[in-house]
């Protein structure tokens, strides 16, 4: 069973089979074919392009009276977009005015905080007054107490009186003015008393 | 006519065809029709009619001829567009009926009677085996056992490979002595 056998096999069985049908001299026939079917193409072509054609020219007229109507609709549809656009605009407006409000008084805020920070000037004042005046009582108090400078000290007290007749060490400086008188007519009534006894001289 | 002669010959055809020479397209069916006709006939199954593919075929050479640059030659393109539009046929007839018991009838068939009977009904046998067979090993075996062509060529008819077309003979071979190994043994 070898190639060759199926080989004569095979031409065997195609001799005896049916002969293919076909004129030989077809060539005008095919290129009757090849026209008729370019024909056919061109008419189809034709035939869409027809259609087309019908289609856009029914689309226009359909369009055409829809016109009014589209355009009401779309003269609607632009006041409509108008007036939204307005509101748009008072609205942005007024955030716009909120936000700079908004903006003042966060500025105010931080300048009444940086005010607070900075003290009163006339509390100030005193306070500066205040200390004058205890430092000159205090170094009064010292020329007296401490270095027994009565004359200095009493200059001082008066000079605190006439300064600072209103302050609270005006009013210390006066009772030390009034102690130290006190003491020096005390004194003074000593010296006086032995003067008298007799048997003292 | 040596086959350069005919080559060349071919190609001043083509050239006159693409000048608008339609006595050269004449020509050129005139000159292949017989063969693509026969080789058609084989592929589809001995139908006999084979005059619509045949002219499907030159149709398809007419538009495409203009272009056809050379890289094969005119009998083997031509030979390529029957292949295909003889495989778009059968398809579209597989898809209409398929005839698988005309085979087992046949395989049946009682062998009695007169000695051309007998033969006829053993190469109805046989060609009823090549008509079953699987496309790709249907158009090996018609090209090479009955077109007589050579495995170069079927390749390039076919865009496949020389061991694929060996193999695919072998096993076309092999199909058709299980289907006609009686036959054979009886020729042997």
């Amino acid at each position: 069973m070898s190639e060759e056998q199926i080989k004569k096999l095979l031409q065997e069985a195609d001799v005896t089979a049916r002969r293919p049908v076909f004129n030989p001299v077809a060539a005008g026939r095919i290129r009757q074919r090849i026209h008729r079917r370019q024909v056919v193409r061109s008419g189809a072509l034709a035939a869409a392009a027809a259609v087309v054609v019908l289609a856009a020219t029914l689309w226009i007229v359909c369009m055409q009276r829809q016109k009014p109507q589209a355009q009401q609709r779309i003269a609607s549809l632009e006041t409509q977009v108008r007036e939204l656009q307005a509101q748009t605009n008072a609205t942005l407006k007024l955030v716009q005015e909120v936000l700079e409000r908004d903006r003042q008084e966060r500025h105010l805020a931080s300048l009444e905080a940086q005010l607070s920070s900075i003290p009163e000037p006339m509390v100030e004042i005193e306070r500066q007054v205040d200390r004058t005046a205890f430092l000159l009582v205090y170094q009064a108090d010292k020329l007296y107490k401490e270095l027994n400078q009565t004359d200095s000290a009493v200059a001082a007290y008066k000079e605190v009186i006439q300064l600072f007749p209103k302050n609270q060490w005006a009013d210390v400086a006066r009772e030390r003015l009034a102690q130290i008188e006190k003491r020096q007519i005390n004194q003074s009534d000593k010296q006086g008393e032995t003067r008298c006894k007799p048997g003292t001289a | 006519m040596s086959a350069m002669a005919k080559m060349s010959e071919e190609q001043a055809l083509v050239e006159r065809f693409r000048r608008g020479d339609d006595s050269a397209f004449d020509r050129i069916v005139e000159r292949h029709s017989a063969e693509l006709a026969a080789m058609a006939n084989r592929l589809l199954g001995w139908p006999g009619d084979v005059d619509d593919v045949v002219q499907d075929v030159f149709v398809a050479a007419f538009r495409g001829l203009r272009t056809f640059r050379g890289q094969c030659g005119l009998r083997t393109w031509l030979f390529t567009i029957a292949i295909n539009k003889c495989r778009s046929r059968r398809y579209r007839r597989r898809l209409r009926l398929v005839r698988v018991k005309d085979l087992e009838a046949v395989a049946g068939l009682d062998h009695g009677g007169d000695k051309a009977a007998i033969d006829e009904e053993q190469s109805a046998r046989v060609r009823r085996a090549v008509q079953v067979l699987p496309q790709k090993y249907r158009e090996v075996v018609v090209l090479r056992y009955l077109q007589g062509l050579e495995i170069a060529e079927i390749c390039e008819l076919l865009g496949t490979r020389v061991n694929a077309v060996q193999v695919r003979l072998n096993r076309a071979r092999k199909r058709l002595k299980e289907q006609l190994g009686d036959l054979l043994e009886e020729k042997s």
